[in-house]
This record gives C-alpha cells, structure tokens and sequence, in this order.
C-alpha cells in the first residue's frame, strides 16, 4: 500500500499526540458526557450571570394573593391540562387558582418558583465548586506529604486520618453547622471571627456550610492522593530528579503532583452530587443557608407539606436537583473513563 | 411473765402508734373492725377471703403479704377489641406534672388524668360540680367552701403487666381523693421550691404570692409558712380558700390544673419521676398507659371512676407527630380520627366532597401574637415596637397563610372572654403609614440608615418548631421588609427548648428579639389574659417589661398598666371592670406596643364521621365526653 493512500486513511502521518489531547478526545466522544457538560454550563450561566435577565430578579418578593397559584398555561392549553392532570390530585381545579405573573406557579407564600429555582442554583453549583475545591487542597497536600515523605511520618498521618473517618461524618456536619449557627447568633470574639461571622451574613449562611462541607470530605482525597505519591515517588523520573538534586518541594510540586491531578480530580468531580445532597440535606433540616435564601433542600423541604394539594411546587426544584447530580454524575463518568490510559484504543 | 405472743402483741402496737403518731389523725387500732372482701395474692395464686376481721389481724396478714389489698377491678379485653381513639398530641408533652404544666399539650393530657375540683360544662362553658359536689362563699366573698366527694379513687396502672389498681395508704385502706390531696396539691404549687410557671394563678389565694415569691410586701424575706396558704381541709371531705380579694371567678379557678388534688405519697416516693408511666398514680377518668417519649402517649379508661360507665372510648393512642401535613396524611389514611387542618390543605379540603363532610371549623377561645423582648436593644423604644407590631398586615395573614378564617387581633383577650373589648376597636392593628413613620422617627433620631439599623442589631425573630409557623413567620419577615426595609432572620426551636429560651430568666443574649407565642383561656375571665400574662409582676413576664437589668433578675416595679390590670382584678362592679380591662388592654397593645395581637385562632379540624366529639367553649380536648363508633372505625380501615 502507498505511503500516500495511508497517510490519507490517517495512519501514519498524523501528528503526535499527547495523553491531554488523547483524553479530551475520548471525551468528545462520550455524547452522555458531552451533554452533562452543556447542561451544567447552562445552568452556571443561568444562575450566575443571566439569572436576573430571564427570571422575576426577586426570589424572595411575595404576592400573597396569589399563594399556591399555578400557572396561567396551565388553565389556557390543552398539553397544560393533560400534564397538570397527571401530577395534581383529582378536584385540583375546584381549589387552585391562577396567576400569569408566574411561569412555574408560586409557593404558597406566593414567591416565583422558577426564580427561586434558578437563584437555588447558586446555592447547590457554588457547593459543588467550594466544597469540591476545598476537599481537593486539603486532601491533596495532606496525601502527597504523607506519601512522598513515607515511613513513620506516613504512618502516623494515615492513622490520623483513619481516627477521623472513625466519626459519624453527618453528625459532624451537624454539630459544625449549630456551632457556626450559634456563632453567627452570638457574634465571634475577636476580628477573625467577626470578620467570618459578616462574610456569612452577606452570603445568605453559606460561608460557614462551605467550611462544614469542606472540613469534612478530604479525608477520602487524602488516602487516593498517597496512594498516587507512593507509587510515583518510585518512578525512574523521580530518581532522576533527586540525582540532579531537586529537592523534595520541586520534586514534590512539579513533578509528582501534575502526574497524580487528573485522577483527583476526575475522583472530585463523582463526588460533587454527594454534597450538592448533602447541602440539601443540611438546608431542609433547617442547618443551611438562611431564609429567605433559596436553595433547593430548602425549596423542597417547604413544599413537602403541601405535596398533597400541590405536588407541582415540589417538582421544580426536585427535577432540578435530580438533573444536576445525575449530569455531575455523567459527566465524572466520562471523565474517569477518558483519562483511563488503558481505554486508549 | 410474758408470753412470746403478748410481747408479738406489744411490737404491733408500738408499730400501730408510730404509724398513727405520722398520720397525725388515724384511729386507735382497738376500735376498728373492717369488714371487706379482700383479694389476697400469694405468689400468683388469688384467694378471695371474705370474712370479718380485727385490725391485729390485719397487720400480721400484712406482714406475711407484700402487695395485700385489692379493690376488684372489672376486668379489660384484650387491647385491639378496645374501643381506641387515634389521636396526635402534636409534640411530647413537656410534664405531666399538674403543678408544672403550663402548655395546651400537657394540661389537654392531665385534665383527663386528674379530677379537679370543678370542670367547665362541656355546652354551655359554665362551672359546674367534679370532686367538689356543691360549694358556698361567704358573704364577704372571700371565704370558699368545698364540699367533696367520697368516692373517687386514687388508681395505679402499671403498663408491663396491664393491671390497674386502688393506691392503698399505709393502713392498708383503698385511698380516695380528699380534702387533704386537693390541700397538698395548692400548697405545692405555691412552694417555691416547686418552681411552677403557673403559680400566679394561684396569687388570688390569700398568703400566695408572699410565699411563692419569697418576699413580703415590702421585699423582705417572708416569715409565713405554707401552712398559712388561704387553703384548708376542715375534714377529710370539706377543703376551704380564703382568697386576698373577692373573686366571681374563683370556682373556675378552683377547678384548674394547678391546683388539683395531687399524690403526695406517690410524689414523696419518686421524686421528679412522679409523672412516668407506672409510677404517676391518678385519679381522672383516664389512666397513664404506655408513654413512649418523643413517641407516643397512651391513656386508658380508669375502670375505678365513678362515672366509668360514660366514658366510651377505652384507649387512646396518642401520637407527638410535629408536622401537621403527616399527621394529615395518616388522617387521610384512617390512621388518626381527628386532626388539625394544615392551612396547604384547607382549600383541598374545602373542595373535596368527603373531607369537606369532615370538616370542622369555629371561634377558638386562644390568641396568635409576638411578643418583643424590652431589655433587648431596639426593642426598648416603643416606636421599633409599634412599627413592628403595626406593619403586620393581619387580615391579609389570615387570608392567604393560614386561611382557617381567623380573626385579626388588635388586642389580646378574644371574644368570649369577660372583659375582652370588640376586636379591632382598641390597641394597635395594621397601619402601614404609622409604621413607617414610626420606625423613621427612630432612625431619624440616632441619625442611622435603614441598612445600619439592619446591620447594628441583628433582629431575630423566634418561633418553636411547626410548619404553620415558619410560614406565618416567612410571610411577617416580608411584611416588614416590604413595610419597614428591615431585615429579620428567622430561627425555630423544638418546643421545650423554645420555651427556655423564651423565659424571662433565660440570659438575655440567648432569646430573640421577637417570639413567638399563642395563649389560650384557662377561665372565661381578663383576669386570665392581660393580668396574668403581661403584668410584670404576677405573670411570667416574657415580654421583661420594667426590668431592673437586661436578665430581668429583678424588676423596678409595677407600671401604670400593672396597677390597671391588679384594680381590675379587686374591682367589684361589672361594668368598670370591663371599662379597666379596655383601658389596660389599650394601653398594652397601642400606647405601649409591648407586643403585637396577630390573630384569635379558630379552631380547623377534620374528624372521621365515626368519631362523635365536642368542642368545650373554653377549649381543650374532654376525651370522657367523646364517642367512637369502633365497628365502623375497623371497617373504614378495612379491617
């Protein structure tokens, strides 16, 4: 066969390429992924830049008149009907009442649902992100000391880890929350805390479920990223490094950890819908963020009562909750797979 | 010489006199003869003796038999052929301790465990006759005498082995409620040591107030004793007050959960344990069965009271379900007879053709309101107060959040209560413009911005834990952010928490600027409302009006608005009392703005059609009265 006619088939004559771009390709390929992907870049431009521009602006103005109100389509087209059939108890249209001010219906405080859906994005994308970055500093540095340096000292350090996993990691998730919860009631003693008990004021309470969700969860980032140090500090490069005498930071920082970050962070990211639940769990209980604040434990723990006579003001912020974890889920999926060297073809 | 049975003999009565010696009025062992059937038990088996004995005889059968006399007890069926009342308590009831008790929850449960002296007409609402037959008063109206009945027992039901029975004194002897029980039960609590929150509805007895605070008129330590409490029991069956005032009212008081008769063997042997299921001895129409706490709280029929063969409904399940839609949810599931509607649920079940049947709703003597803590910066300047309390858009509240049809308030006693004014007429109801003008007139002075007033005190708003509300509460938060621009952060705690944080003597960085709280009638009277909830110096005082520090360990004194509301209470004529209740009612609520009247509540309940109940005028829930129609409850619940 001629050179050219296999150059043409792509075979020989293709570029090099690197493990980088070996991976965003497998990626590209995972159409489940993909989409995940688009979803929540969607959803971070709906919440964060955009939210005021297709929403009311106003999650937490009420219209008391039209508490519990559905949506105007709701009453005005057929497919409205039909959906509105199968979700709502059987009289429903001898007790709702309507309002076109809202296109998801209100609560029945008479809030916009959709609105308070998209700011309850805010809450669950900037956990996921917070949180996530938290865990991965935290986990990675404590995991990379502790394998790189070996021996007593390693042993020592997993052995703490080990006494921490030993806690019942919701209850102290609780316990830091009513803490941080009795500190903001109280005011902190000294600037630091003061200083932490306003940043959490301005950010609707959700300053100090960071630091909870975040103290909590590099244990798990911990013990991968030693595990990772370990078997690399043995590589040939390292040695070669150590024999031109880098020392243990360099070595440490250039060349250890870029080899060891993709997997972290593919780790990381299927973690990510645990603490979007775990903020929602942590909001309906009534140890979240602050109301009026929307989030979606919140949104879902204020219509569960009404889930009788209005299961449609449980939907929005469930399907979203639901669709976030699952495209994060995805999405970690196809991450993991694509930067599996063995998948390559 | 003497015999070895002469001396035997001897030791008895030694014995005899020491236990005759405690009684104080026990007679001499010689004289009497009883003659009963007694039930002996002996290791399992039961001997039925009939027979005629003396007391010696008595005592050497009490020396060989540790549990001895029984009364019979009809026996029960087996627990699920009972005749059973589902009900839900809402929340654990915080004591069953009638000395203690001090909420809708616990009083509901111990007026059914415990008879008082008189108890409210289920119709008609009026006083009539319950451990006490008939009574009298003096001419000067101070002096009440009670004349009791003979024949209610004391009964002891131990749930591990099912079995109810009479509590037996020393002697031997089956106890019944006396004079000396409903005497105990004043003197306790009155006894400071008991620390009840109630006490002050006792002050109209003469020597209470002096003994339970402590202090003389003049603040010195008192040299009284609770042996000079205006209560006395003339004989076993005759009990007298002496009250510090006339009191029309009294017989209503006379009948209320502090001052029932109460165990004082029972409360010697167990302590603070008193009140725990097979321990608590009881003497109502219902007897402490099972209680699960945090769980559930059963009661069963006493088959000792007198009128046991009126009372119908042979077991109650009650549950502490805090969510008013699940306890809704097991309503629709034919879980629970009766239960309160959640105000998500009132237009469903309004349009619903079965639930609609079910549903009940009417005037409920009790009144929603918040109440500002006055030591607790702003709270201290009455425009902060005024602007608050008027900037809450009451009818708007009922219209669209609770939606039960309640009547906005603007003062605090409802209509029913004597005394209580035409509501919307007196104090401070909904006035946008004033609460805004208001609230400037404040930021004006200490040249702030709005947004400085949000920043400087961190206004908290506390209610205890319950969906209706943190709805109410989410919708008021608005209201004055719409109203006022400030920003309030709303906080819940589980109720037996809530009430300590709430409590004039609870530090006052921990409790919040604004509770939450609602109040219901004890007796049809003002007395019970303005006076012995907001007078700073008999009530409980959570408000900490004319406090001495910011704690309220001490006051500085009664304010015009307590001398309004104590003249009302000695004031003989009718018609100026209800001229000195409107004024203090007034005042309170408007010129002081103290707290914030919200709304009188309705009651807004659905029963199954197999459950026959009653709404008492004054409230509360009279399980003896209630019918459940048991063939029918199994087969709606297709059993």
């Amino acid at each position: 066969m001629a050179v050219a006619e296999l150059s043409q088939q792509g075979i020989i004559a293709r570029k090099p390429r690197s493990l980088l771009s070996d991976s965003v390709n497998r990626l590209k390929k995972n159409k489940l992924a993909m989409v995940s992907m688009m979803f929540l870049l969607l959803m971070v431009l709906a919440a964060f830049p955009f939210a005021s521009l297709f929403t009311s602006g106003d999650f937490a103005k009420q219209d008391l008149m039209a508490n519990s109100a559905l949506p105007q389509w709701v009453e005005s087209t057929a497919i409205g009907r039909v959906v509105f059939s199968i979700i709502m108890p059987n009289n429903y249209e001898n007790y709702v009442r309507y309002s076109d001010q809202f296109p998801l219906g209100a609560d029945d405080l008479g809030r916009d649902l959709w609105t308070r859906t998209i700011y309850g994005a805010r809450i669950s994308l900037s956990i996921a992100v917070v949180a996530s970055t938290v865990s991965l500093i935290i986990g990675t540095i404590y995991g990379l000391i502790s394998g790189y340096i070996g021996g007593t000292v390693d042993n020592v350090m997993m052995r703490v880890v080990d006494f921490l996993y030993g806690f019942p990691f919701i209850v102290v998730v609780i316990l830091l929350q009513t803490y941080f919860k009795a500190l903001a009631k109280h005011g902190a003693e000294g600037s630091i805390g003061q200083v932490m008990v306003n940043l959490n004021n301005a950010m609707g309470g959700m300053f100090f479920l960071f630091i909870a969700i975040g103290l909590i969860n590099w244990l798990g980032m911990a013990r991968i990223a030693r595990g990772q140090a370990l078997s690399i500090r043995k590589k040939e490069y390292v040695d070669a490094a150590k024999a031109v005498g880098a020392v243990d930071t360099r070595i440490i920082f250039r060349h250890i950890l870029p080899n060891i970050l993709g997997p972290l962070i593919v780790m990381e990211t299927l973690q990510i819908p645990g603490y979007i639940f775990l903020e929602a769990f942590l909001s309906f209980i009534g140890l979240g963020v602050n109301p009026p604040t929307p989030s979606w434990g919140i949104m879902i723990s204020e219509a569960a009562p009404a889930v009788r006579s209005y299961p449609n003001q449980l939907l929005p912020p469930a399907l979203a909750l639901t669709f976030t974890t699952l495209a994060f889920n995805f999405l970690g999926d196809g991450l993991r797979d694509a930067f599996d060297p063995k998948m390559k073809e | 010489m003497f015999s070895k049975k002469t001396l035997l003999f001897v030791a008895i009565f030694a014995m005899l006199a020491l236990i005759a010696a405690q009684c104080g009025a026990a007679p001499t062992p010689e004289t009497i003869t009883v003659v009963e059937t007694v039930i002996v038990e002996k290791e399992g088996e039961t001997v039925t003796v009939v027979e005629t004995v003396e007391v010696e005889k008595i005592v050497e059968k009490e020396v060989e038999v540790v549990k001895t006399v029984e009364v019979e007890v009809p026996a029960a069926a087996p627990m699920d052929e009972r005749v059973t009342l589902d009900w839900n308590f809402s929340t654990e009831p915080p004591t069953l301790d009638p000395s203690q008790a001090s909420d809708t929850t616990s009083v509901d449960i111990i007026n059914n465990l415990f008879v008082g002296l008189t108890q409210f007409d289920p119709v008609s609402g009026e006083v009539i006759p319950a451990l006490a037959s008939d009574w009298s008063v003096s001419d000067d109206g101070l002096e009440w005498t009670f004349n009791l009945r003979q024949d209610i027992p004391w009964v002891h039901y131990d749930p591990s082995t099912g079995e109810t029975s009479q509590a037996i004194d020393d002697e031997g002897n089956p106890r019944f409620v006396n004079a000396n029980d409903v005497v105990y039960g004043a003197r306790r609590t009155v006894n400071p040591d008991t620390a009840s929150d109630y006490a002050y509805v006792t002050y109209i007895i003469k020597n209470a107030l002096e003994l339970n605070t402590g202090e003389d008129a003049d603040g010195n330590p008192t040299e009284l004793t609770l042996e000079d409490l205006g209560v006395e029991a003339v004989d076993d069956w005759t009990v007298k007050f002496t009250l510090e005032n006339p009191a029309g009212y009294f017989p209503a008081i006379a009948g209320m959960w502090v001052v029932k008769p109460m165990p004082e063997w029972a409360i010697d042997k167990w302590n603070v344990k008193w009140t725990e299921a097979g321990l608590i001895d009881t003497s109502g129409p219902y007897m402490l069965g099972e209680w699960i706490h945090g769980g559930s709280l059963q009661m069963l029929k006493n088959p000792l009271w007198v009128n046991a063969d009126d009372v119908q409904i042979e077991v109650i399940n009650g549950l502490m379900i805090v969510e008013a839609s699940t306890a809704f949810a097991l309503y629709e599931n034919n879980e629970l007879d009766t239960v309160e509607v959640p105000s998500t649920e009132i237009d469903r079940v309004k349009a619903d053709p079965v639930l609609s049947a079910d549903f009940y709703s009417a005037p409920d003597v009790c009144t929603y309101y918040y109440g500002f803590v006055q030591t607790k910066p702003p709270m201290d300047d009455v425009r902060v107060r005024r602007a608050f309390s008027a900037a809450i858009d009451r009818q708007s509240l009922i219209d669209n959040v609770t939606k039960g049809g309640q009547y906005p308030a603007s003062t605090f006693a409802p209509p029913g209560i004597f005394g209580a004014p035409e509501p919307g007429t007196l104090g401070q109801g909904y006035d946008a413009d004033l609460a805004k003008a208001s609230l400037q007139e404040f930021l004006d002075e200490k040249g702030m911005t709005i947004d400085e007033f949000n920043a400087e005190y961190g206004i908290t708003l506390g209610h205890n834990t319950s969906e209706g509300h943190a709805k109410i509460a989410a919708a008021i938060q608005q209201m004055w952010n719409d109203t006022l621009g400030t920003d309030v952060q709303v906080e819940n705690q589980e109720w037996k928490v809530y009430l300590k944080s709430i409590n004039a003597d609870s530090p006052v960085e921990d409790t919040y600027h604004i509770y939450r709280l609602g109040w219901c009638a004890d007796y049809p009277d003002e007395n019970n409302w303005v006076h012995e909830v907001f007078n700073s110096q008999v009530g409980s005082n959570r408000l900490r009006r004319n406090c001495a520090d910011p704690n309220c360990d001490d006051t500085t004194g009664p304010d015009a608005f307590d001398d309004l509301t104590t003249a009302a209470g000695q004031e003989q004529d009718p018609a100026k009392r209800i001229e000195l209740y409107a004024q203090a009612e007034d005042m309170l609520a408007g010129e002081m703005a103290a707290y914030a009247p919200i709304y009188h509540y309705t009651i807004v309940r659905v029963t199954k059609p197999y459950l026959t109940r009653n709404y008492p005028p004054l409230g509360g829930q009279d399980f003896y009265n209630w019918k459940v129609d048991q063939d029918a409850k199994k087969a709606a619940q297709g059993m």
